[in-house]
């Protein structure tokens, strides 16, 4: 699969390290790792292994000791900004607003829309196939549904990045593999740089240009894999499968 | 379909029949004629003696109709209970977003909000006077300090993901409270309004009884005083159907308007 543009880092994590708990240790020590931008990467690895913690941290949500951290463009993350969106496995919605008014909180502290509001979330609303649901409160709608909620709300205010956890880990296979197009398809149309967690080594395979394996505690990069050809989409070609079975015995 | 309509009128029909025989029952007492009938006037009995007061209840120019006193009992529970209301969710607020301010409240809260609003009547009157203001006061006291504790509670059982997806798109905390909090918790601190409305219903209906000149409780009492079963009756009654109709209100905007859960 061909990139839209020459990549370069969004993101280079420095040195970092994190201790929730001082005394047993942090799941990142250390740590160092660029991602590049416009690109989708996906983080595998055992629960526990600071994948998450990792992907909290690109989002400025949580901050590492000052002995490193997070570059985001060029510049150190000190907390969260509007510039980079997350979205989580469940709790994304606000059940008392519609879908669209779900959708417009992401436009609604965001300075200089003005009269375009409608307009940018009719659009969303339209890419994400939601157009018809609209008026629906969260708990009228189906997992995947809920999902592109999240999604639209995330990207109807621009963000040069979206963070991922889990998103898809609710859902059954095949609405699974409708919300790997819809991913793939957004990108396409914004090039945007994604960082996903998953615990599903196909779906890794199947939206990611890069799968990142984490293990160990502190962690650290057991694969660092480009994904981004046409045969690893495949996921009976033999470069696909070869992949799979790498990770899997590492991971497991 | 057909299901669904059983599912609603069988409770009402039984309901009916069963508050149909309680009041068969009561009016076969009346016709007895015993110590009972004169201890418990029956509705044809008590209804009919009321109306011949044209439903005016007192002497001279304190009476007072039914109407006055069933307004004078509601705006004292409905402004209690509004004001409790919006001073809790305040209060959470502002425990919510500072610590000191959790330090140095939180174990006022918990050691007053204990206390039953009936006690505050005798400090009530001497501070208030016999006024509408003390019966508002008491319904207060009654309210107010489950309801902040409740919000509290709220809050803190609110999905961390909210306040993080709120943050992520630029809300600052004012913002994040106002969009976020706030409506998240609404539902579940009117829930709790409604619980306790039977508690203020109480606190109000006692203050009117020892202290307050008007209102459904001082019905009673001068029911009492009067040596008057039929008003004592009929003061219980209006009592007892008004926090039914007003239960039932509540429950409706907890319903249609309030309906989310977080």
């Amino acid at each position: 699969m061909l990139k839209k543009t020459d990549p370069v880092d969004a993101f280079q994590v420095e040195r970092l390290t994190v201790d929730y708990d001082a005394d047993s240790g942090g799941p990142l020590q250390d740590f160092s790792l660029n991602l590049r931008q416009g690109e989708i990467t996906c983080l595998l690895g055992p629960s526990g292994c600071g994948k998450t913690t990792l992907l909290k941290t690109l989002g400025g949500f949580v901050v590492g000791r000052d002995t490193g951290g997070v570059l985001f463009e060029g510049r150190y993350l000190n907390g969260p900004t509007p510039d980079i969106v997350m979205i989580f496995q469940e709790n994304n919605l606000f059940p008392w607003l519609t879908v669209r008014g779900n959708v417009e909180f992401g436009l609604k502290f965001k300075r200089g829309v003005g009269t375009q509001k409608r307009e940018k979330v009719d659009d969303m609303l339209r890419i994400v196939g939601l157009a018809e649901a609209a008026d629906r409160y969260p708990h009228q709608l189906s997992g995947g549904m809920r999902q592109r909620t999240a999604i639209a709300r995330a990207l109807v205010s621009d963000p040069h990045v979206l963070l991922l956890d889990e998103p898809f880990s609710a859902l059954d296979i095949s609405l699974r593999r409708r919300m790997h197009t819809l991913m793939h398809d957004l990108w396409e149309k914004t090039g945007m740089t994604m960082v996903m967690v998953t615990h599903n080594i196909e779906e890794a395979l199947q939206v990611g240009h890069r799968v990142i394996v984490l293990g160990d505690r502190p962690a650290k990069v057991l694969i660092d894999a480009d994904t981004s050809a046409d045969a690893m989409k495949d996921r009976y070609s033999p470069e696909s499968l070869a992949l799979q079975q790498r990770i899997e015995s590492v991971i497991y | 379909m057909a299901k669904k309509t059983n599912g609603v009128t069988a409770p009402l029909i039984v309901g009916v029949l069963s508050v149909g025989a309680l009041l068969g029952a009561w009016e076969l007492t009346g016709l007895t004629g015993g110590a009972l009938a004169s201890v418990l006037p029956p509705p044809s009995q008590f209804l009919r003696s009321i109306a011949e007061s044209n439903f005016r209840i007192g002497l001279g120019s304190q009476a007072a109709t039914v109407t006055q006193s069933l307004l004078a009992t509601f705006l004292r529970v409905f402004v209690g209970m509004g004001i409790a209301f919006v001073a809790a969710i305040l209060t959470g607020a502002l425990l919510s977003l500072s610590r000191v301010a959790t330090w140095s409240l939180s174990p006022i809260l918990q050691l007053l909000a204990p206390i039953a609003p009936i006690a505050w009547i005798p400090t009530a009157i001497v501070v208030f006077g016999i006024t509408d203001v003390t019966a508002i006061f008491i319904v207060f006291m009654g309210v107010y300090f489950i309801l902040t504790l409740a919000t509290l509670a709220e809050i803190r059982r609110l999905p961390p993901e909210f306040q993080t997806v709120a943050g992520n798109l630029g809300a600052t905390p004012l913002q994040r409270w106002v969009w976020v909090t706030l409506p998240a918790i609404l539902p579940g601190v009117f829930m709790l309004l409604r619980t306790n409305f039977i508690a203020a219903w109480m606190a109000v209906l006692v203050a009117e009884m020892v202290g307050l000149r008007d209102g459904l409780g001082a019905i009673i009492m001068m029911g009492r005083n009067l040596f008057n079963n039929e008003l004592v009756m009929f003061g219980m009654v209006v009592i007892g159907l008004t926090g039914f109709v007003v239960d039932r209100l509540l429950q409706f905007i907890g319903q249609r308007i309030l309906w989310w859960r977080v």
